[in-house]
């Protein structure tokens, strides 16, 4: 006799573990559904119970059988309310408008509850089953009725701001309910009322809720933060900067001034990244200027140039000087206190190819990073594309290179005999296979 | 030389105060006679003032910049702008360029190499003053203006004041003292100026290399005239080229 309401529990069960499972956004319509699982899971046990007392009316006593029939009914009453809540939050999510009938819901379901445990209840006993009739029977019909025709009303007030998909999961779980509760009055005895709410759980489930669509929705949250965050208005930035230089240099402070001004440099020369190659020349300047502000701000740096000048205007990719001098510094001059010189040198090659070197005093690779960097390196199409993480500017550079100037280009680390590394960049002298 | 009047307009207080003192205008022969902070005061300063010179931001209220110029160039032609903007409206910058601006500098502004800047100015406003001379055909030829049309026609030679002087029977003293009071410049700016026009001209209409760019514009080492040339106007010489020839492939030109 209870295979179905067994059957219906294992189900929402196994949803239930997986939907809790999954990471998901904190909104209304989220803990909504969550509160609505853990209702429903309660409603299905107390539906496979009284399918069981009603059916053994002469062994369990009327009070008891009274008290899980009320208690049936109340949780059912109160999980169609949360599907009316549900659908609402949604339309609400989707239209932007606030929700108008939350207070007419609420009331509605004390006054449910309140009838449902006070109104007098009694049992039908009839060859195909029994089940139970009365005046409180009210309450689980125009519950139903009332909150099923809220929902279709909102869904037709909105029908054309809503996202076909959603309508459609709207309209089929009500047109389930519906259905079921036709058959289920026609039927006294069939007592389907939990199939019909687990089959609407389920549709919201599959259409809405369903891990997949949880995880989309964190991640385009978490890119829309990095989206932010990169679109902060650089020229708010520095023109603010900008100002501040000149009141630093009003108030007779030179030094202050022309940091500010290496630091807008910087700024200004790092927005105009928008261009996939650059000359050679303007790589360096927006390296000195890193430089010279880290120069400063540790006095036994140091770093010298040692430019081909010819080379000034080779078209080179850009931004990739800066994060190698910025990756000598992090792993290789900060363990020496930023004691040290970065020397950068670019020079031609016998076999026409231009060379860029970044040789730094620091400390060295330590036991086995070289093999796992020059593996990385190597094997850098295979990497997975990272948005953070501790070599992301090396690997990046290595990537560009390859794809802008060819394969045969790139980016690799020697160690120096008298202690610290060595990048070798090799580029090509005509910019490459993209112009 | 008269002191040049010139009009200052920004909408930052801050960017107005810098260029008023930081920058010795005294030393150039300067007055900062007035200033605006949008661009209907603008108008009405340069209409009351007849400045010579007006430091105009682009991006300022009511009216922009541009539209500011446009409607005072032709109550005021001999009024030179000087366009200051940021790299947010370097685009207008062309615009700029294509309206015959006198001269642009991008912010952020370096007030110690402003001057080069004015430098410019008193050039372009004298050799304005020799084209009306030459057009009205006065009299006699000043020597200011023999010297400078021969450093025009010997800019890819070897130049300097006692070369000048040699040809011209003056004593060097003397010809740098007509620089300074014809021109308001010295001899030395002077010549940068007009090399750096021959070859910003050689650039965009030849095809020539950088170094044959720098040799007729007088550098034997194009390193040096590479050099020159980045201080003058923020780019490198290919940069100038490549920027220029990008700028007209895109409208068309």
């Amino acid at each position: 006799m209870l295979r179905m309401e067994i059957a219906l529990f294992l189900i929402l069960a196994f949803v239930a573990c997986v939907y809790f499972s999954a990471g998901r956004k904190s909104t209304p319509l989220h803990r909504t559904f969550s509160v609505l699982l853990v209702v429903v899971l309660i409603h299905l046990v107390l539906d496979g119970v009284t399918v069981y007392t009603v059916h053994h009316l002469e062994t369990v006593p009327r009070s008891l059988n009274d008290a899980v029939h009320r208690l049936f009914l109340g949780s059912m009453v109160l999980v169609i309310y949360l599907f009316y809540q549900y659908i609402a939050i949604l339309v609400e999510e989707e239209t932007g408008k606030p929700r108008r009938l939350d207070w007419p819901a609420r009331i509605f379901l004390a006054v449910a509850e309140l009838g449902n445990f006070l109104l007098p209840i009694s049992y039908m006993v009839t060859a195909e089953g029994n089940y139970s009739s009365g005046p409180y029977m009210l309450v689980p019909h125009g519950g139903v009725a009332f909150y099923l025709l809220l929902c279709a009303g909102l869904l037709v007030a909105n029908r054309r701001r809503i996202d076909q998909k959603k309508k459609l999961a709207i309209g089929a779980a009500l047109l389930i309910e519906v259905t079921v509760c036709t058959v289920q009055w026609l039927n006294h005895t069939w007592l389907i009322s939990g199939m019909g709410i687990t089959l609407m759980t389920l549709s919201f489930y599959l259409t809405l809720e369903n891990p997949d669509i949880l995880r989309a929705e964190l991640t385009e949250q978490k890119m829309s933060m990095l989206y932010l965050k990169s679109q902060v208005n650089p020229h708010f930035l520095y023109n603010t900067l900008d100002t501040i230089r000149i009141q630093a240099q009003l108030d007779g402070d030179k030094k202050v001034a022309d940091l500010l001004m290496r630091l807008v440099d910087f700024f200004r020369l790092s927005v105009k990244a928008d261009r996939q190659m650059v000359a050679l020349d303007d790589e360096l300047e927006l390296l000195e200027a890193y430089m010279e502000l880290m120069c400063y701000r540790y006095p036994e740096l140091q770093c010298e140039y040692d430019i081909d000048p010819d080379l000034g205007g080779i078209q080179v990719p850009n931004f990739i000087l800066q994060p190698i001098v910025e990756n000598s510094l992090l792993h290789g001059l900060k363990n020496k206190g930023y004691r040290g010189v970065v020397r950068i040198s670019a020079r031609k090659t016998a076999d026409h190819r231009m060379e860029i070197l970044v040789c730094d005093t620091g400390s060295g690779f330590a036991e086995g990073k070289k093999s796992a960097i020059d593996q990385m390196l190597l094997t850098y199409a295979k990497q997975p594309a990272k948005l953070e993480g501790n070599s992301i500017g090396i690997l990046n550079v290595q990537k560009r290179i390859k794809l802008l100037c060819g394969r045969e280009y790139g980016l690799s680390y020697t160690e120096n005999p008298t202690g610290g590394v060595t990048a070798h960049l090799l580029l090509p002298m005509n910019g490459g296979n993209v112009t | 030389m008269k002191k040049l009047r010139v009009v200052l307009v920004d909408d930052e207080i801050m960017i107005r105060e810098g260029f008023k003192r930081l920058f010795d205008w005294q030393a150039h022969d300067c007055e900062v006679v007035g200033e605006a902070a949008d661009g209907m005061e603008a108008l009405a300063q340069i209409d009351a003032l007849r400045p010579d010179i007006v430091i105009m931001d682009i991006n300022i209220p009511i009216m922009n910049g541009l539209k500011v110029i446009q409607l005072s160039r032709m109550k005021h032609p001999d009024t030179a702008f000087v366009i200051v903007s940021g790299y947010d409206d370097f685009s207008y910058c062309r615009e700029a360029l294509r309206l015959q601006i006198t001269d642009y500098i991008l912010k952020p502004v370096n007030y110690e190499e402003f001057g080069t800047c004015i430098d410019n100015l008193k050039i372009s406003l004298f050799e304005r003053r020799v084209s009306v001379e030459a057009e009205q055909a006065q009299q006699e030829e000043r020597a200011i203006t023999g010297i400078t049309r021969y450093l025009q026609q010997h800019l890819a030679e070897d130049m300097s004041l006692t070369v000048l002087a040699e040809v011209f029977h003056l004593s060097p003293q003397y010809i740098s003292q007509l620089f300074k009071n014809e021109i308001g410049v010295g001899f030395l700016a002077y010549l940068t100026n007009i090399r750096m026009e021959t070859a910003k001209k050689l650039l965009l209409a030849t095809s020539l290399s950088i170094a044959e760019v720098a040799e007729q514009s007088g550098y034997g080492d194009y390193r040096v005239f590479t050099k020159v040339f980045k201080k003058a106007e923020g780019i490198t010489p290919s940069q100038y080229r490549r920027d220029f020839l990008e700028e007209t492939g895109k409208t068309g030109a």
